[in-house]
């Protein structure tokens, strides 16, 4: 019973359903933040309680889980549903790692590692909307010249989603490849794919967003103070990913 | 010599830093600064070479056993190439972008590659190589799309970095094959051990080494646009000239430096480096036939880089190893200036064709044609035989049995094509003076052959000093000789062919007739279309896309 709420707080499909039906109808952006934060922090500690091994076919649907996601998150246009797709798909990959054996306090570090840009991400998604209307991609474009601050602190949150070295997620899972390529091959050409597919995702939602001429729609850019909030979460993460690659060793 | 490699690595990330922080108050001087810095930056890269060739050598670690910084030849030659050709698009840069919108964020990309790219030949583990080499493909995204209003620079940008990630994922792969075998990510330590232990153990039912070179070599191809990779390359051309320069001239050879960097490995495979070869000839053949059907200059500026990244995994398949490296080097100068130098060309030629109307441009370009032209015998006689001479003479002078390795012998084989296409290409021009103009194709070939083969030799001796291991490399590069017979033959005698259907075509005087005249236009339509693989590409791309889009609707969104 504990692993089956474990497989919504780290979503599974089809648990993993009701997360992101739950996240959509969350439109306070720091309530997502927050949510984003503790969700699958809920999923690790009903995972560690359960005293019995994980089953094998967990593996599976995980895999499945996040190569579906990020697979689907390509289409995405919605930034909202883009992070719910991405964070389904990153936390998913928790599960080979809790059933390599690994002790409770990487896996956490793993999970705030892939949570944190998304929260951020999220933060930055609410502004867009109380601007815009919405989030959307493709809708308004040229972020870049008409918002260069924001685009700027975006870039970098989405590149720390889509684990781009040295962010947190990166070594995260650099470190679940490595550690599967002899042993489950399989399983360490299904994270690569699911890797390349969040590339692909982050991608398209930045070229939406950002690129293309001036929109002509007035809006306020981050302020010094908000600017220095983003860029300090930013150089955390940063940071803390040369922690992890710390412990990789 | 520790805080030499270390700063060769950190200053051009602290110009980066600086001036993203200090862009506003620095403003137009932020390219200064930059500039100031990469000269520096320059500067201790020749001199770590200088201390390399003087026999120094050795490695930093930064924290703990990762953020290795190797000191080596191989990484100390390629951070002088890197730096100098970073230092001249910097300098080119100062005034070519001035007008451009990001003018100081263009500078902080430049900066970070250039430190990025540094780290990556001097990085002594796998995770530092991996990072920068991963790093690259994202950097080069964003230099790409340094336009930010543009959508088509974007796209492409997309398609470069897409196949970059493509050729992460193999060296990851890689990288956990050889940390599971070896326990360590230095590369000293696993090199050690595999010349220690050549046997390599077995994985997945395969021998390690076979494996981890072949993964290797897969990130060498999607680095070097090597075909089926390609695509992205000659579509790069959106981003700013600069851009383009670094790019043809310092990134896209990065696939030949990974393969030198493993050298230990591959010289304990048996069947990698032939499929190496093949690649590499593929490539080198195709991006040559796409490079002579384009319109579009730049589309054929970048197939041309797409034939000689083919020419040099090919001399990597061959086992020569360092005559790779003096390629890329060599390619690297030849492109970087094409590309830095085609604007400033074109609006001169606007003016005046700059021509110096002297004896030998007379001779050479406006000239007559011969009344009576040379008896074709002798003509085929010194097409066959002067190359051949002047190829044997150049490697006899380096190496008396260079002869007896197989890939020298493919190496001077395509060596040999060269020159009798050269000198059968002077034949065709029917000049009046036809010798005085084969004595200059002779003379250019004799000092391209001699020039090649010595320097060479003696990047081989720098790079490979001992004598065992680049006899490793060829014998590692051998393969069956019934193929090899056969493959060269084959070669021969469709090159020979070419020069027949030229021969005959030209004798009748018209290209095939009829049948076969239809046929070879739809070739060309065929070759002139890029083989419709960007097509393909596209229309696989939106497939996928669709795909995405019906399951996010079945599954309604969530």
């Amino acid at each position: 019973m504990l692993y089956w709420l474990a497989g919504l707080f780290l979503p599974l499909f089809p648990l993993s359903m009701g997360f992101n039906a739950l996240l959509v109808r969350v439109r306070n952006g720091p309530l997502r933040a927050v949510l984003l934060l503790v969700w699958p922090q809920l999923g690790l500690s009903l995972a560690f309680a359960a005293s019995n091994e994980v089953p094998d076919w967990v593996l599976i649907v995980a895999l499945f889980t996040a190569a579906l996601y990020a697979f689907r998150a390509i289409a995405l246009r919605e930034m909202g549903q883009w992070i719910g797709f991405l964070a389904t798909s990153a936390w998913a990959l928790l599960w080979p790692v809790l059933m390599s054996g690994a002790e409770a306090s990487p896996i956490r570090l793993y999970a705030l590692g892939f949570s944190v840009p998304l929260a951020l991400l999220a933060l930055l998604g609410a502004r867009l909307e109380s601007h815009f209307g919405a989030a959307y991609t493709g809708l308004y474009g040229g972020l870049a010249e008409t918002l260069p601050r924001f685009s700027g602190v975006l870039v970098f949150v989405v590149l720390a989603v889509i684990a781009v070295p040295v962010f947190p997620g990166f070594f995260a899972l650099f470190n679940t490849v490595v550690s599967t390529t002899a042993a489950a091959p399989s399983v360490a050409l299904s994270l690569v794919v699911i890797w390349l597919l969040w590339s692909w995702a982050g991608v398209r939602l930045l070229q939406g967003l950002i690129i293309g001429p001036a929109n002509g729609i007035e809006a306020p850019d981050l302020s010094a103070a908000a600017l220095w909030s983003y860029t300090s979460a930013i150089v955390v993460l940063l940071i803390s990913g040369l922690y992890f690659a710390g412990d990789l060793l | 010599m520790e805080q030499l490699i270390i700063a060769l690595a950190a200053l051009p990330l602290l110009s980066a830093l600086s001036i993203q922080l200090l862009s506003a108050r620095l403003g137009r001087h932020a390219a200064r600064l930059s500039v100031a810095v990469t000269t520096v930056t320059f500067a201790l890269a020749v001199a770590m070479l200088s201390s390399s060739i003087g026999g120094a050598s050795g490695e930093v670690a930064l924290a703990g056993s990762w953020g290795i910084l190797r000191f080596d030849p191989l990484g100390a030659l390629m951070a002088v190439v890197i730096a100098g050709i970073s230092l001249i698009v910097h300098i080119y840069s100062v005034r070519y972008m001035v007008e451009e919108a990001g003018y100081a964020r263009f500078f902080v990309l430049l900066d970070a590659m250039t430190a990025t790219l540094l780290t990556m030949v001097v990085a002594g583990d796998l995770i530092t190589l991996v990072v920068a080499w991963h790093l690259v493909g994202v950097l080069l995204y964003f230099l790409l799309g340094q336009d930010t209003r543009s959508h088509s620079a974007h796209r492409y940008a997309f398609w470069t970095l897409i196949t970059y990630r493509i050729g992460d994922l193999p060296l990851v792969l890689a990288a956990g094959l050889l940390h599971y075998a070896y326990g360590t990510w230095s590369l000293s330590e696993i090199f050690a051990r595999i010349a220690v232990e050549p046997a390599a153990p077995m994985v997945l039912g395969m021998p390690l080494m076979e494996l981890v070179g072949s993964l290797i070599a897969a990130a060498a191809f999607a680095r070097s646009a090597q075909f089926l990779l390609h695509t992205w390359l000659p579509y790069s051309m959106a981003g700013p000239t600069p851009v383009s320069a670094l790019m043809h001239a310092g990134i896209v050879n990065a696939g030949g430096f990974l393969i030198n960097r493993f050298a230990p490995v591959f010289v304990h495979t048996e069947n990698v480096l032939p499929v190496v070869f093949v690649v590499g000839l593929v490539t080198a053949l195709i991006g040559s036939s796409l490079m002579l059907t384009q319109n579009d200059i730049k589309k054929s500026l970048g197939y041309s880089t797409m034939g000689q990244m083919g020419f040099m995994i090919m001399e990597c398949g061959v086992g020569a190893f360092s005559l790779a490296i003096y390629h890329l080097i060599a390619h690297g100068v030849f492109k970087g200036t094409l590309f830095l130098g085609a604007g400033s060309m074109i609006n001169a030629a606007r003016k005046s064709d700059g021509v110096p109307k002297d004896e030998l441009y007379s001779f050479v370009v406006e000239r007559q044609p011969a009344a009576v032209r040379q008896p074709w015998l002798l003509m085929v006689a010194i097409t066959v035989a002067v190359p051949v001479l002047l190829l044997l003479t150049a490697h006899l002078l380096v190496a008396e049995d260079y002869f007896q390795k197989q890939g020298a012998i493919v190496l001077l084989f395509f060596g040999w094509v060269t020159g009798a296409q050269l000198l059968y290409t002077t034949y065709r021009m029917q000049t009046q003076n036809f010798w005085r103009l084969l004595r200059l194709s002779v003379f250019s070939l004799a000092v391209v052959v001699f020039g090649y083969t010595l320097i060479s030799h003696a990047f081989n001796l720098f790079l490979y000093p001992d004598e065992a291991f680049r006899e490793g490399i060829y014998a590692a590069a051998n393969m069956d000789l019934l193929r090899f017979n056969v493959l060269a033959g084959l070669m021969t005698a469709l090159i020979v062919l070419g020069w027949l259907v030229t021969y005959y075509a030209e004798q009748s005087g018209s290209r095939a007739p009829g049948h076969a005249g239809q046929l070879w236009l739809t070739f060309y339509a065929f070759i002139s279309r890029e083989l419709y693989l960007p097509d393909l590409f596209t229309r696989l791309t939106r497939l996928l896309l669709g795909a995405a889009g019906r399951l996010n609707v079945w599954l309604r969104w969530v």
